[in-house]
């Protein structure tokens, strides 16, 4: 159980995927200037993260390893991370219509997410099981939605506030972000 | 000629990645911990663009419309599966220094916003030279801003110690917040630079700003 | 319907042309890098069982059957003189987080240790990693082939707070000596 929890604060806090691995700039810079649109986004990660993750994982070991083909690893997850979102996507928009107008409109934006691909690749070099890497997966999502909803309410404030013409926009998020990053580096500490 | 100049030097400068055209950030944050880790992730970014590029826009016409940027994701993928066995089998080093970031240059905007700003309209000649421009550009920002953090981090370049023992490395610039702040404040330099020659002509800056993010239309899945 | 023929024959085409070039290029680079491979995976452990030698074990390395799992595995040998004087192999053992690859080298005329190295791990950082440290390896220098922990009436010394994945290395290199036990006779044979 210990496990676990501490699996979960590594991977939101210690190892945040966007402050400490880098990953997902786009939608981290894009997505962050209103509060609303980056709770949507978030939502949306996690949801495609918990579903991409362990089919990704299935693929690896019941049909790469397998047939000795697991040098294509990277074509079919993003194949498959592409033909997932279609398919949800789809899905959504006949079955649950309130859940896709509120997330809809980001699952596109999410194929070329390099967090979904990211994660997916990086359970399979730590060698997870199946069950620990969904739920590294939904702890990366939250870890990234925190840092995205964060940065979104500081920008929110930002735009009414005076700044140099040439620090508008990405640049004033950019080193927003490091100070983030920095002050998350405490919890380093905590495990 | 001319043409082909044109594409391929708007790279350099003008256009160049990703400091003016905004895309491909996680990589560029991720590995410049050192200069050599940039030109190596540079340098394999060159290889795929270009020939993505190529390949692209040689079967433009082929791709149906509807479908293109499944198809432009599966050669982009077929191409960095080829850069991870050539590095693997050459620069074992350097593909375990940068780690899932080389199967992440598929998802790396650049790729699928050039093929579909540029190569899925343009003949092959001009994509090439556009792809190299963007790569070549690509890889002196990396490159840049590797030695940038590696001379204040660790007071080496490429490896080779440069102060001598009284030099104290600010460690803060090789941690992740340090790449953060390093590329924010060189956007903001580059901004400040194109503000400066929009009021020189008499123009209004705001009404130019950076393409970000958004502007990779591949994101989108080529629906608008 | 014409369109959606097209498409699939169109992205079907694109993906078994990519898969062909693929397979190709993986077998061309597949020596290539199975020698990177073991030059920087097992390379430095290799450098640190078989010191006294005056020839290159990883490219003199022959691929031998393990009686025991029937699988193929890499000998590196460490002639001197042109004369076989040692010789070294990998072989697992289950640590805390999933197998532990030790490099083990054995000196083929006193049948002892010359020296063990780890080369792949996932252990607990600051604790299990203690394993790969030379303060825990170097207890295995010059031992006589059979080890085990001194909880168990043998002469290592687990390191307090890994017990597992000590036992992971010791267990590891137990394995390595039925290999080596099995095969020495073959490999004196290829290499004198």
């Amino acid at each position: 159980m210990m496990e676990y929890f501490l699996l979960l604060i590594s991977a939101v806090f210690v190892n945040n995927v966007v402050l400490a691995q880098y990953l997902g700039q786009c939608p981290y810079l894009g997505c962050s200037k209103e509060k609303g649109v980056s709770i949507g986004m978030g939502a949306a990660v996690i949801f495609v993260m918990i579903l991409a993750t362990p089919i990704t994982w299935l693929i690896q070991y019941k049909v790469l390893v397998p047939l000795g083909l697991d040098y294509l690893q990277t074509i079919m997850f993003i194949l498959v991370i592409a033909a997932l979102v279609q398919l949800v996507e789809m899905f959504l928009k006949k079955a649950v219509p309130p859940l896709y107008s509120s997330l809809g409109i980001f699952l596109p934006l999410i194929t070329t997410n390099c967090a979904v691909l990211g994660v997916a690749i990086v359970v399979q070099r730590e060698s997870f099981d199946l069950g620990t890497s969904t739920y590294y997966a939904f702890a990366t999502g939250l870890g990234f939605m925190l840092a995205l909803i964060l940065l979104a309410s500081i920008r929110e404030r930002l735009e009414i506030s005076r700044l140099p013409l040439s620090m508008k926009g990405v640049p004033a998020a950019l080193v927003l972000a490091g100070i983030m990053s920095m002050s998350f580096m405490a919890f380093a500490g905590m495990i | 000629m001319a043409s082909m100049w044109k594409e391929f030097s708007k790279g350099l400068w003008a256009e160049i990645p990703p400091f003016r055209l905004m895309l491909g950030l996680c990589p560029t944050l991720a590995v410049t911990k050192s200069a050599n880790n940039g030109l190596g992730m540079g340098l394999a970014v060159i290889f795929v663009l270009a020939l993505s590029n190529a390949v692209i826009s040689l079967i433009r016409n082929i791709i149906p419309k509807k479908v293109r940027i499944a198809c432009y994701i599966a050669i982009a993928a077929s191409l960095v599966v080829a850069v991870e066995l050539l590095m693997q089998a050459y620069t074992y080093p350097l593909y375990q220094q940068l780690g899932i970031f080389v199967p992440l240059i598929v998802v790396n905007c650049i790729i699928l916003g050039r093929a579909e700003a540029f190569a899925g309209k343009n003949p092959v000649h001009l994509s090439i030279a556009d792809g190299l421009g963007m790569g070549i550009g690509f890889t002196m920002s990396l490159t840049f801003l590797g030695a940038l953090r590696e001379v204040l981090g660790y007071g080496t370049l490429f490896g080779h110690g440069l102060f001598g023992p009284d030099f104290h490395p600010v460690h803060f610039m090789v941690e992740a917040p340090g790449a953060f702040v390093s590329l924010g404040l060189i956007l903001a330099g580059m901004n400040l630079l194109s503000i400066r020659k929009a009021l020189r002509r008499g123009e209004n800056p705001a009404d130019n700003p950076m393409p970000g993010c958004e502007s990779c239309r591949g994101c989108a899945m080529g629906r608008d | 319907m014409r369109e959606i023929l097209k498409m699939i024959v169109v992205l079907s085409a694109i993906c078994g042309l990519s898969g062909f070039c693929l397979s190709y290029l993986k077998q061309m680079t597949a020596p290539a890098i199975e020698n990177q491979v073991l030059t920087y995976v097992q390379g430095p452990a290799i450098k640190q069982v078989l010191t006294d030698t005056d020839n290159d074990p990883i490219a003199d390395r022959k691929k031998f059957t393990n009686p025991i799992t029937g699988k193929q595995i890499n000998v590196f040998p460490a002639l001197k003189g042109g004369k076989l004087v040692a010789i070294a192999l990998e072989e697992f053992g289950g640590g805390f987080g999933g197998d532990i690859g030790v490099i083990v080298g054995f000196n083929v005329d006193s049948d002892t240790l010359t020296g063990i190295g780890v080369t792949t791990m996932k252990e607990t950082p600051g604790l299990g990693t203690r394993t790969a440290e030379p303060s825990f390896t170097k207890q295995f220098k010059k031992l006589p082939m059979h080890v085990d922990l001194k909880s168990r009436g043998g002469q290592i010394d687990a390191i307090s707070g890994a017990t597992i994945s000590s036992n992971g290395v010791v267990i590891a290199v137990q394995n390595a000596a039925k290999v080596y036990e099995a095969i020495k006779s073959e490999a004196t044979k290829t290499w004198n």
